[in-house]
């Protein structure tokens, strides 16, 4: 609930703040691996689905550029003999402000770079796994992010490429201890439970390669995203990695 | 008036020589990140898929995360070397299959298994037992086929007006209003006899709640702990944990009787092990199975699963029952009497006693 507000809280100031640059829905289908030491030692990999809105103001006379995503994904990985699957759920919110500079590096070509903050928490479940069957994931990060926006046209349609990298540099987040039990979190042991997160434990990153097609009123994107999240603390290791095609709409 | 913090003079020429370092590295960054996204993509799995490689995740598995090397004085090196020696990637399935769980076999241990889609390697100790109890006689003889049944519980107040509840397993979950009526329907009777023979284990949450039940202030239930990296003697600093009274809901205070056997493992082992902390209960028949670890589940990169004792849970004294509770009045059945079971008979005198002394 406190989620929601904070998200609706966001959502309010980016409305009222400088000027609407677009609103996309997107949908995300690709290639997911998923590795973590507390369910399993295999690498398991199938199925990447996600779907994220993003909603982008121009601010302080086009200078400054907000960034608001809101997204959920699925990843649905089998292991490598097939007999076993993994479901890993995740909703994530990032905020981002970036100074832009406008034909930064040649004519039509924005550049634009700034601090982002990102809350992100799931679940990933085993099937079968006894009194493992289950691990919470949950991070919040404060980092940079950088993108590159190339205004071109295709014939005679209006085209931006856009490249934009996300790489949170420290954070907090939840991981248990080697063998602890989620049962001895639930009778009340809560010792260890919470890290700082930084380069030394902790990498995460995403890339969004893509162009925005202006259709008349409507904007159709077509992308790649690639996402990694890998860390390392109490012996335990998780090193997930996604490839998508991305698809989007102008709301 | 100046201000101190001018905007256009420092953050935006800053600004502007980063955008021209990152235009003219661009280049080198363009390089970093390809290497950064693929070598994002090369996690490797420690072990091969064939028979050598098997046999060694599984025993890697067991190297660093077993938490019971050390109470079982098991030198699992050696282990492995007498083992390793028999593997080889000519074998079959099969025959591996065999080779790993006699490996696992030295652990002597009820909660670790190799699961594979042909067989389930175990050390059941307890079908060697004797299995003093028999269902069939309980029904016939003693509850004359008429009996309540709720959320896994079978009930009814015995002629010698004193309450029996069995519970075969602690997987059927129980809700806090069945137990209500249970215990509301038996709280006329002047004693409780719980059986929980040949109950294999299950849920330790339903352990709390059938617990919480017979006990009328916060009580240490016992300690718990786990590993806390490979290394065998890696484990935690034991964690107390206290069951408390459920709020609103009914009790049942006056002396209670627990009939366990060979087969009352795992989170019946756990049961027990609680109730005889607790002064009105009185635990009748057999040991327990044991089984004090709550077991985790691994795989290995063939596909089958291995389940083994990970987080060592202890009574409240802090002693692990990994080979059971020891009875406080021991009995045995007599296999040959189709007509009584010996140690409901004897729950029933120490109730009859108990009653008569109060």
């Amino acid at each position: 609930m406190r989620k929601l507000y904070i998200v609706c809280c966001l959502m309010a100031v980016l409305s009222v703040a400088g000027q609407d640059a677009g609103s996309m829905l997107m949908i995300d289908a690709g290639y997911a691996s998923v590795h973590d030491s507390y369910l399993t030692p295999i690498t398991y990999d199938g199925l990447d689905l996600a779907m994220s809105v993003e909603a982008v103001r121009n601010v302080r006379h086009d200078k400054w550029l907000w960034q608001l995503m809101v997204g959920v994904d699925y990843n649905y990985v089998e292991n490598n003999v097939r007999n076993n699957d993994l479901h890993k759920l995740m909703g994530d919110i990032t905020f981002d402000m970036q100074r832009v500079w406008r034909n930064a590096i040649a004519r039509r070509i924005d550049v634009s770079v700034g601090p982002m903050t990102q809350l992100r928490a799931g679940i990933v479940y085993d099937e079968v796994n006894s009194n493992n069957p289950v691990t919470v994931r949950a991070h919040w990060n404060v980092g940079a992010t950088a993108m590159a926006a190339w205004h071109t046209r295709l014939g005679r349609k209006p085209v931006t490429l856009r490249y934009q990298v996300q790489l949170p540099v420290l954070g907090v987040f939840f991981a248990p201890e080697y063998d602890e039990s989620y049962y001895e979190i639930y009778l009340g042991n809560h010792r260890n439970l919470a890290h700082l997160g930084w380069w030394g434990n902790r990498l995460d990153m995403t890339h969004y390669l893509g162009a925005d097609l202006r259709l008349g009123k409507t904007t159709l994107r077509l992308g790649y995203r690639t996402r990694l999240e890998h860390w390392n603390v109490n012996h335990l290791k998780v090193h997930d990695v996604t490839h998508s095609a991305v698809l989007g709409i102008s709301l | 008036m100046a201000s101190a913090f001018n905007y256009n003079e420092f953050i935006q020429p800053a600004c502007q020589q980063f955008v021209e370092f990152v235009v003219k590295k661009m280049k080198k960054i363009i390089f970093f990140v390809v290497v950064l996204l693929l070598t994002g993509c090369a996690q490797q799995d420690d072990f091969e898929s064939d028979q050598v490689g098997n046999f060694e995740a599984l025993w890697s598995i067991m190297d660093e995360h077993y938490s019971f090397f050390d109470y079982k004085q098991v030198n699992w090196d050696e282990v492995h070397q007498r083992y390793r020696a028999l593997v080889s990637n000519k074998m079959t399935d099969r025959e591996l299959f065999d080779v790993c769980g006699e490996m696992l076999k030295e652990l002597r241990d009820g909660h670790t298994n190799l699961i594979a889609s042909h067989d389930v390697s175990r050390y059941w100790i307890w079908e060697q037992w004797p299995v003093n109890y028999d269902e069939r006689i309980i029904d016939e003889h003693y509850l004359n086929f008429d009996y309540k049944m709720a959320c896994g519980i079978k009930y009814q107040i015995l002629p010698s007006n004193f309450g029996y509840m069995y519970y075969d397993s602690f997987m059927s979950d129980i809700g806090e209003g069945n137990l209500d009526l249970i215990l509301s329907y038996l709280s006329t009777a002047d004693g409780l006899i719980i059986d929980v023979r040949n109950n294999g284990g299950g849920l330790l949450t339903n352990v709390e709640k059938l617990v919480s039940r017979f006990i009328g202030e916060k009580t240490l239930a016992g300690y718990i702990s786990h590993k806390t990296g490979p290394g065998h003697n890696e484990l935690s600093k034991p964690y107390a944990y206290y069951f408390e009274p459920t709020k609103n809901h009914i009790h049942y205070l006056k002396p209670v009787v627990v009939l366990a056997n060979r087969s009352s493992f795992s989170a019946t082992n756990n049961f027990v092990s609680i109730m005889k902390s607790l002064g009105n209960v009185t635990i009748v028949g057999d040991t327990t199975g044991g089984g004090c670890g709550l077991p985790f589940t691994s795989e290995l990169p063939n596909g089958w699963r291995v389940r083994f004792s990970s987080c060592p849970i202890m009574d409240n004294k802090g002693q692990l029952t990994e080979f059971g509770v020891a009875p406080d009045v021991r009995v045995d059945m007599n296999e040959n009497d189709r007509t009584s079971d010996a140690i409901l008979d004897e729950a029933i005198n120490i109730l009859t006693n108990s009653s008569i002394n109060h």
